[in-house]
């Protein structure tokens, strides 16, 4: 559920769920494994953040803002209907998150061999942004710790913070 | 998907009492002072939801964790809010609370030693209650087939990055999630810690208990 707060037009968006914000709105979320995928319509100073968990809905239809096949396509078609248009040639990309703290799966007997959910999460936003001919302007990802991540749908700026204090931006 | 239902819900709450049981005494022990763990609900809750468990998602947490090996996967995380766990440590080093101020070494490896006294106290008790369909041993202690943990490893987090990690892998089968919370009180007032003990089973275990817990009973 996208939350906004009054007192800075900051639009938080929690896990599995995607938002859109226009200038002077700025969305953010907090990644660890999940990737955030920020677009951006420079000239409308209008974008979108979704907060991918998983690479791939198997044909899941619930939670549509979980998985990175579903969440991308629901964002754009959210984003064009703010844009009264066609996002075709319009958005940019920039990506953050997908990192991997701790190995999960492969410590019970009962558990298949562990997997990198960071790394495949970031290969299935890569690979459908590819597919939908969006250009990756920046990314920020893999690692071991999470990121705080602040999106400016009036510059585009992502900004990101890591739990040490550290800030960059993409 | 593993869904409990409300019999196998309060069978694995007998059997995490125990195991806050055990980490109560250990822990008491280990500080000088009465410290009782009070388990929290047994429910399986949405992702969001979950991942709120230790605030707002942007608080800085200091968490151990250890990995769970055997019959069971999945995570036991201990979690302090910063001032409390830097308590923690002047507590241990018998020194006025406050004078600790931020996370060194040593202060790491007392966060780390009270993890693995409250999560190998809390492991055998639960190793000695679980269904014996589950193959679990009688004793936390590191051989094949038995309940044992892995090694604490200190990190200082985002809250919200924390638990997306340790829920990931129950997140991959399922839209709620199982995490069971623990709360620390402190002497006979009562007076809350604020630390957080968490255990997050992973989905094969999920999906393993579920199934002992219908055929076996919590002893």
């Amino acid at each position: 559920m996208a939350q906004e707060s009054d007192a800075s037009n900051v639009v938080s968006v929690a896990i599995g769920r995607w938002a859109v914000a226009a200038s002077p709105s700025r969305l953010r979320t907090l990644l660890g494994s999940c990737v955030g995928v920020v677009l951006h319509d420079r000239a409308a100073k209008l974008g979108g953040l979704a907060h991918v968990v998983l690479p791939d809905s198997r044909g899941a239809v619930e939670h549509p803002g979980k998985y990175a096949d579903t969440a991308i396509p629901a964002l754009i078609a959210e984003l064009e209907q703010a844009m009264r248009g066609k996002a075709a040639g319009r958005l940019v990309a920039k990506l953050a998150g997908g990192a991997s703290m701790f190995q999960v799966g492969a410590t019970s007997t009962t558990a298949p061999a562990a997997k990198n959910i960071g790394r495949m999460n970031q290969e299935a936003v890569e690979a459908i942004l590819a597919s939908l001919r969006i250009p990756i302007l920046g990314r920020d990802l893999g690692g071991d710790g999470g990121r705080n991540l602040m999106f400016d749908p009036a510059s585009g700026r992502v900004q990101i913070r890591s739990p040490g204090g550290g800030e960059r931006e993409i | 998907m593993t869904i409990l239902t409300e019999v196998q819900r309060r069978l694995l709450r007998t059997i995490l009492e125990r195991g806050a049981e055990g980490a109560s005494q250990a822990l008491s022990r280990w500080l000088g002072e009465e410290v009782r763990l009070v388990l929290g609900e047994v429910e399986q809750i949405e992702l969001e939801e979950a991942a709120e468990a230790l605030g707002p998602p942007e608080s800085l947490v200091a968490a151990c964790r250890m990995g769970l090996v055997g019959p069971i996967g999945g995570s036991l995380l201990l979690c302090f809010e910063d001032h409390a766990g830097l308590a923690l440590v002047d507590l241990l080093l018998h020194q006025p609370v406050g004078t600790t101020t931020e996370w060194g070494e040593v202060e790491q490896s007392a966060a780390m030693e009270t993890t693995n006294i409250v999560g190998c106290a809390y492991l055998n008790a639960l190793a000695s209650h679980l269904p014996s369909s589950l193959g679990a041993g009688s004793s936390a202690m590191s051989t094949a087939g038995e309940l044992a943990p892995t090694p604490p490893v200190f990190f200082h987090e985002f809250a919200g990055s924390l638990l997306q990690f340790a829920l990931m892998d129950q997140a991959q089968e399922l839209d709620r999630v199982l995490l069971v919370r623990t709360n620390f009180e402190l002497g006979g007032d009562g007076a809350g810690l604020d630390w957080t003990l968490l255990f997050v089973p992973d989905a094969p275990s999920l999906a393993a208990m579920a199934s002992a817990l219908t055929d076996g009973n919590a002893s």
